[in-house]
């Protein structure tokens, strides 16, 4: 997953990561590490990559001015059409699942450039045909500002790319080894294709040896136990 | 304040408070408006403070808008020092006229950490989180911790 963020990753342009993000992070330093040394990388936490000084609220105040080119997301529920929930599941009075909350997630998915969603487990719970709560859409009336939104959203078992014209999820590349029907079985919904789909490209040598060395000791500053746990093989 | 994003969400529909108007400088668009939080009372810790309140606080964190916004404010610090070595510190200064009481507290942060100052805990927020499942236990926990 972090070898197909870094793909996503532009030389120059101005990337951030926000809580909870330790894949995106990696994924964003191992291109920062190889093909986008000029990229402005931000990553909530760290040390060495937090530029502001004033809280929180100077990169809420950043992101709504539309800076952010990449910013990544998630969901507790993401459905076929982008929609993600980090609110509740059931009735949200009396909520069976209550999730962590959006966090500004409606005003992150709206302004950066591009964001890409990720999801570590990617089951028939997650991945439902319509989210419960909308904290953030996919599609938005044309009379509020959006200048940015849904890119592409990643996961252990494929890239999905959100499709503006159909407002929906579209199966980019299956990962090495996963077959369609594995992906029904696993997606609560039925994945849309088109007659472009492929196979991801598996992570090279160099960029496994990247991850494994730069990027995990770089990610530990704010991930310590994620960078002890995650790059064991 | 006006925030940008959340019109089309379930925002809207969940939270009747936030408003949805027209953009008075760009009325073609909508945008949404959300009422201020403002605390009765925000409690806060400083990594360093002056005897007239004034507080140095860890630059990656929102203690100083917290402090803004609140009605009072309580601080506590790690230690008092001259302000001349306050304005040496690593951190952002909250000036006094902010601070409505404050109390030399070393550790006042515990089981959170101070950046600078002490390192994170995992061990003492598995703690505190185990605690915090009941009244009895919180009640242990505090009487370890603070009242003992």
């Amino acid at each position: 997953m972090a070898c197909v963020i870094a793909r996503e990753v532009r030389d120059g342009e101005t990337v951030a990561v926000g809580t909870l993000a330790a894949i995106p992070a990696c994924g964003v330093l191992l291109a920062h590490f190889t093909h986008a040394p000029r990229a402005t990388v931000i990553i909530i936490n760290h040390p060495d990559y937090w530029p502001f000084r004033g809280g929180s609220k100077e990169f809420y105040d950043f992101a709504q001015r539309g800076k952010f080119d990449l910013f990544f997301l998630s969901g507790g529920e993401i459905d076929r059409h982008g929609n993600l929930n980090l609110i509740t599941v059931g009735d949200h009075e009396r909520p069976r699942v209550r999730f962590p909350g959006g966090a500004g997630a409606a005003m992150l998915y709206y302004m950066p450039r591009r964001v890409v969603v990720f999801r570590a487990d990617h089951s028939p719970r997650v991945f439902v045909e319509r989210v419960d709560t909308v904290t953030s859409p996919g599609a938005t009336p044309p009379d509020v500002v959006r200048p940015g939104g849904p890119w592409k959203v990643v996961t252990p078992l494929c890239v999905f790319r959100y499709d503006r014209r159909s407002a929906g999820l579209v199966v980019e590349s299956l990962h090495p080894g996963v077959s369609r029907e594995e992906l029904g079985r696993r997606t609560g919904f039925a994945p849309a294709y088109d007659g472009v789909t492929g196979v991801t490209p598996a992570p090279t040598h160099a960029e496994l040896e990247i991850l494994r060395t730069r990027v995990k000791d770089t990610v530990a500053r704010t991930y310590p136990r994620f960078a002890t746990t995650a790059f064991a093989h | 304040m006006p925030v940008r994003g959340h019109v089309g969400s379930d925002y809207e529909r969940l939270r009747p408070e936030f408003r949805v108007i027209p953009n008075p400088w760009s009325p073609s668009e909508r945008i949404m408006l959300v009422p201020p939080i403002a605390p009765d009372v925000a409690l806060i810790h400083a990594i360093a403070a002056t005897g007239d309140g004034t507080l140095l606080l860890d630059h990656m964190e929102d203690d100083a808008l917290l402090a803004q916004a609140s009605r009072a404010v309580v601080a506590s610090t790690e230690r008092i020092v001259a302000p001349e070595e306050l304005r040496r510190g690593d951190g952002v200064i909250l000036q006094g006229i902010h601070v409505t009481a404050l109390v030399e507290a070393p550790g006042g942060a515990r089981p959170t950490f101070v950046r600078g100052v002490s390192p994170v805990d995992a061990d003492a927020i598995r703690e505190y989180v185990a605690a915090a499942v009941d009244d009895a236990t919180f009640k242990r926990y505090l009487d370890r911790y603070v009242y003992g």
